[in-house]
């Protein structure tokens, strides 16, 4: 892993305001992402897992300023991206890509797939227009899709060949960086690993980084080289793949991966399963102190009261927690 | 690295062509028989709106005070008024009336309603909050009372001023008061049908707005203005296909009710709401003259509402099946 992180994120917070009441009298603000910090590093798969509304979708947009960042840094080749307007953004644009969760509202149904995939070709300058129709063949091709599809229109694929379009409408603008944005949780189990491979295989090839936002903690389990572990908003844990599923830290990560089955029907009978109990909270009036004391196991009263450093007990592992030792990790 | 292509020939064969959703919608409204014939006499009156001059018999004018009232006949096909014009012909003038109006209502309803609509939806804010004030505003007030209220305080004194305007500077232009007819009821009643087409476009623009794949275009780094034009338009374009084959239908109706009314276009320009108007005072002995322009004002409105529900169909496929 290379010393220097290809995007450093430092303190990102977004803060939705919403009005609620019959004339939008009262404001409210939605916690969606507060105070998280995290480097990605070139090669790397990253993944952010976390149930839905914890904000890790969110952190993906924001870390791509497709939503403005309420406060926070996301440092990418030394400039703050994040306080950056749509123009001065556009150059960045190219090398920071998104892969959507819906492979059927991510194409704009009145182009033909060729023109989604050459689109971000032209408009970038990455080639003429008559060496376009090549570079978009090969581009097919990298997604494992035939030629003849470049005239097709995105209702005549299936969801596994649409998210294909996707993948290679984001490679199309050579980018270092992709988030996949739950981007194969909608599609079926079979397409999925076809899908999953797919991105390994465009990563080694073209050297990419991801950053992986999932639920599916096997797949994660598969892919990922760091995993980071989100609950309502804020970043609870951050670690080597091998550190977090041997060793979890944090009681959340714990509850969470009590939750995945073993393969192995021996190994599945020993399981303990740890279940939470209550509700997440609403983001609206996230609690005080640590924001998983309501259903933390072993929450104490400074749980209560203050919020936990985001500290690295062990090298390369990150944790939020009052209860956790410096090197308990051993 | 060569991958191997998996699973794809389920869904697109070889030697079909691609299909865009135009061309699809297109094929689906020609097997929609009530739309095709819709689309029929929508051809037909139109046909007969531009060329009219040229397949009437008589002038529209013409006046034969000895051949009043006359029964439908080979001669007159749908008989003659109290003055002794031939009923065809004014009934074939009238469509022409009928689709000037609702061609310039539409278009001008259309203008205004996108363009306000589309900024509405697209910006938001304030400006999103103003337009939809004058929307409400205007949608809230009965479309006849507000027609009749501004054709009866603005004609009078718009015409004193053409008159006045006449007599200072002997310009012929302001000698002719049918521009004051045209300005309030093309005026008016484009001012009651542009907001539910403002309404239309800012719902479609702020549903388009939030689809990843617009989401998308902008982590592509595309400007707004590529975004509006490939993305936001085209996608939006469908429902207000509809909703304009639909108000050039009520556009005729309405024009008819405002003539019915005594608010529309002036006699002697024939109309068939001024037609209709005059027909039923002498119904219950001619029944023919309010036969004839009634008949062809509900097959003109039946037919743009076939058209449009079958465009509907054609454009949502989702929602008919």
């Amino acid at each position: 892993m290379a010393a220097e992180p290809l995007i450093k994120v430092e303190n990102l917070v977004k803060h939705f305001v919403v009005r609620l009441g019959a004339f939008g009298e009262r404001g409210a603000t939605v916690h969606a992402v507060d105070d998280v910090n995290f480097d990605i590093f070139a090669g790397e798969t990253l993944s952010l897992v976390g149930e839905s509304g914890c904000g890790k979708s969110t952190t993906g947009f924001t870390l791509l300023n497709l939503q403005k960042a309420t406060s926070g840094k996301v440092i990418f080749q030394g400039e703050n991206i994040v306080s950056l307007d749509e123009k001065r953004m556009r150059p960045y644009r190219r090398e920071l890509q998104i892969v959507f969760q819906d492979p059927y509202s991510t194409l704009n149904p009145r182009m033909t797939i060729g023109e989604v995939v050459g689109e971000p070709i032209l408009f970038h300058k990455l080639a003429t227009k008559a060496e376009l129709p090549e570079k978009v063949t090969r581009l097919l091709a990298d997604v494992g899709l035939p030629a003849r599809f470049a005239s097709r229109y995105p209702h005549e694929l299936s969801g596994g060949q649409r998210q294909r379009v996707a993948i290679a409408r984001a490679l199309a603008c050579q980018p270092k960086f992709i988030v996949c944005d739950e981007a194969i949780s909608a599609l079926d189990v079979s397409v999925q690993a076809q899908i999953i491979n797919l991105l390994l295989d465009l990563q080694e090839k073209y050297g990419l980084t991801y950053l992986f936002i999932a639920h599916d903690l096997a797949v994660v389990r598969h892919i990922s080289d760091r995993v980071g572990v989100m609950y309502l908003g804020r970043l609870a844990e951050l670690a080597t793949r091998e550190q977090l599923f041997s060793n979890p830290l944090h009681p959340y990560t714990r509850a969470l991966l009590s939750a995945v089955p073993e393969a192995d029907p021996e190994l599945e009978k020993t399981r303990q399963r740890q279940i939470l109990v209550g509700d997440v909270p609403s983001p609206l009036a996230p609690p005080a102190g640590c924001r998983f004391h309501t259903r933390c196991p072993i929450a104490m009263d400074k749980c209560r009261a203050v919020v936990p450093e985001w500290r690295e007990v062990v090298p390369g592992h990150h944790v939020a927690c009052h209860a956790v030792e410096v090197g308990a990790a051993g | 690295m060569t991958m191997t292509p998996v699973n794809l020939s389920s869904t697109v064969a070889d030697d079909e062509p691609p299909v865009s959703l135009w061309r699809d919608a297109w094929h689906r409204l020609l097997r929609n028989k009530l739309a095709v014939a819709g689309l029929a006499v929508v051809i037909l009156l139109a046909f007969v709106a531009v060329f009219g001059p040229w397949l009437t018999p008589y002038d529209f004018l013409t006046q034969d005070l000895a051949a009043r009232n006359q029964a439908p006949s080979l001669a007159h096909l749908f008989g003659t008024d109290d003055l002794g014009r031939d009923v065809f012909s004014r009934v074939v003038y009238g469509t022409r009336t009928a689709f000037v109006v609702a061609i310039v209502v539409t278009t001008i309803a259309v203008v205004i309603g996108v363009t306000l609509g589309a900024m509405a939806g697209y910006f938001g804010g304030l400006f999103d909050r103003i337009v939809m004030w004058f929307t409400d505003m205007t949608m809230s007030v009965p479309n006849l009372l507000l027609v009749v209220v501004i054709n009866a305080s603005l004609k009078t004194p718009l015409t004193a001023w053409m008159e006045a305007r006449y007599q200072a500077t002997l310009n012929p232009f302001y000698r002719e008061t049918i521009w004051v007819d045209f300005l309030l009821v093309f005026g008016s009643m484009a001012l009651i049908s542009w907001p539910p087409y403002a309404r239309l476009v800012r719902a479609q623009v702020l549903s388009i707005r939030g689809r990843p794949y617009v989401t998308a275009a902008r982590a592509l780094g595309l400007t707004n203005r590529l975004i509006l034009i490939r993305y936001i338009v085209p996608n939006a374009i469908g429902p207000l296909i509809v909703s304009v084959s639909a108000g050039l239908g009520t556009a005729m109706v309405l024009e008819s009710a405002f003539s019915f009314l005594g608010v529309g276009v002036n006699p002697p320009t024939p109309s068939w709401g001024n037609m209709i108007s005059d027909g039923l005072r002498v119904w219950q002995h001619y029944p023919h003259l309010l036969a004839a322009p009634a008949a062809v004002l509900g097959l003109a409105t039946v037919a743009f509402s076939f058209l449009g529900d079958g465009l509907n169909d054609a454009l949502n496929p989702r929602g008919s099946k």
